[in-house]
């Protein structure tokens, strides 16, 4: 198998990158870790004249933790960074459990935090984490930068907020709440390198008196074209105890709101059974952590 | 249109004139003539195109030669003093880790990488490491436990990771 044609490009800085983008246009590709990109490209899915490789770029780079503000990512961060990052580990679990299970070891040193929520795959693996982590990102052009949720960033199946011209810069994630955790749960076929055929992400935090939740954000992957908030399961649990009752019944209403497809990972009934068991076995595990004040900060 | 470029292979520089759709596998077997690294499925798949590029596993078949420019790359010719095999080939050949030896290489890079970073990993964690590598005649035990014998020998020693 082999590639097309095309024209590389290194820049090493972001206002060279853009430069080039603004140049090439349409004809140009954003080259990141290529996991994707040059997968497809392999496949004749995708034919670009020219790729830009943001590899070199400084301004994508690293993980900064702001006390009391939260954390930026730089867009090109690999994903075994984010999976064994000790502040992501500690205060957005649900982020680094999402990145250690994206691929394998191999895919996880190349691939980037920013390439993984560009692709717009439904089953993507950081994206509900993200999501549930209330995750904003940077889009940066030529005239300037804009900032948007997340959520509003992942429009569809392969498709994105970016406009021709963009680079999406950084991640940004707001500092959790002292009580909260978060967490992250998948379901696939095999162990490892298997597309998900369901993923869930959840961020608790509970009031002061440690059984009622004050604030949560549940998202579901790969059940719809994009990461879908379980917005209904939200308002219930929300100023309520986190009792059984109440948790069983969340999970029942994220199975409702989920729209899932039939294909060969799973039918669409049998996905819709296994949201409610993993959404209820989220909330649970992030109650647990919560409440036990692992996470417990300040 | 090609260009030239520099990558630093086991240690060594190679000048080369290449194209920016060729492939580092395809440049490191065919241009440099090192053929110990192979090539399977072509797509991020099968993890028998694996190489260590400053330190970190990466699948030389979805990776572009020109990109790889200024890094570090080791191949699993670069694993040996010579005659003397790294402790994690002896490990593989004492513990009857190898049959065809197609998924060796790579197989053997991922045990490196990981052992760096993590000297003694537990069974989950070594088949967590070499998830991304397909072995179809051994069965995996065997492998699983070359590592684990490889991490004994080694004793923690291996040198630090970079990132
Ligand atoms: C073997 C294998 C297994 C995989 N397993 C999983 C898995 O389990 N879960 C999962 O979610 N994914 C998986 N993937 C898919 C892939 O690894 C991820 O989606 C990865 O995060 C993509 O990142 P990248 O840096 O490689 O992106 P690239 O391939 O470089 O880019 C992907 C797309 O995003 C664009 N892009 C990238 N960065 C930017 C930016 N900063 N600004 C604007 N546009 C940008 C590119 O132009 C391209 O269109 C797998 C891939 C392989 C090959
Ligand atoms: S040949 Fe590279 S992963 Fe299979
Ligand atoms: S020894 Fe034959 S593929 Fe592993």
């Amino acid at each position: 198998m082999f590639l097309p044609e095309f024209e590389y490009f290194a820049p090493e800085t972001l206002e060279e990158a853009l430069g080039l983008l603004e140049r090439y246009g349409e004809k140009a590709k954003i080259l990141a870790g290529g996991t994707d990109l040059l997968v497809m490209m392999k496949d004749k899915l995708l034919k670009p004249e020219v790729l830009i490789d943001i590899s070199k770029l400084i301004e994508l780079q690293g993980i900064q933790y702001v006390p009391e503000q939260g954390l930026t990512l730089g867009a090109a961060t690999k994903i075994d960074e984010v999976q064994h990052s000790l502040s992501i580990q500690k205060n957005w679990r649900a982020l680094a459990q999402a990145a250690g299970e994206l691929g394998s070891a191999q895919v996880r040193s190349m691939a980037t935090l920013g390439g993984n929520s560009c692709h717009a795959s439904p089953a993507a693996e950081t994206p509900p984490a993200l999501v549930a982590l209330g995750a904003k990102v940077s889009l940066a052009c030529p005239g300037g930068e804009r900032e948007i949720l997340l959520e509003n960033f992942i429009l569809g199946n392969r498709k994105t907020a970016l406009q021709g011209g963009e680079i999406l810069t950084r991640f940004f994630l707001p500092e959790p709440s002292p009580r909260s955790a978060s967490v992250y749960l998948y379901h696939a076929l095999r162990g490892a390198m298997e597309i998900d055929m369901l993923n869930v992400a959840v961020y608790l935090a509970l009031a002061p008196d440690l059984r009622s939740c004050q604030e949560v954000r549940i998202a579901l992957g790969a059940v719809s074209p994009v990461p879908l908030r379980a917005e209904k399961s939200e308002v219930i649990l929300t100023g309520s105890k986190m009792e059984n009752s109440v948790i069983e019944a969340a999970g029942r209403l994220a199975s409702a709101q989920a729209s899932p497809i039939s294909d060969l990972r799973a039918t669409a009934q049998h996905r819709r059974e296994v949201v409610e068991v993993l959404v209820r076995r989220a909330l649970t595990q992030a109650y647990e952590v919560a409440r036990a004040g692992k996470e417990v900060k300040g | 249109m090609k260009k030239l470029i520099t990558l630093n292979i086991n240690g060594q520089d190679f000048d080369l004139a290449v194209s920016p759709r060729d492939l580092l596998v395809d440049v490191i077997r065919k241009k440099v003539g090192l053929t110990g690294t192979k090539k399977g499925c072509g797509q991020g798949d099968c993890g028998a195109c694996t190489v260590l590029m400053d330190g970190h596993p990466v699948l030389s078949c979805i990776t572009l030669a020109v990109a790889s420019q200024g890094k570090k790359i080791q191949t699993i010719e670069g694993l040996s003093e010579g005659e003397k095999l790294h402790p994690i080939q002896e490990s593989f050949v004492e513990q009857g880790a190898v049959q065809c030896g197609y998924c060796t290489p790579g197989m053997i890079l991922s045990a490196k990488a990981l052992l760096d970073r993590n000297p003694d990993p537990s069974e989950e964690e070594i088949k967590q490491g070499i998830a991304g590598n397909l072995c179809r005649c051994t069965g995996y035990k065997k492998i699983v436990k070359a590592i684990s014998a490889a991490a004994e020998k080694l004793g923690g020693k291996e040198e630090e990771r970079v990132r």
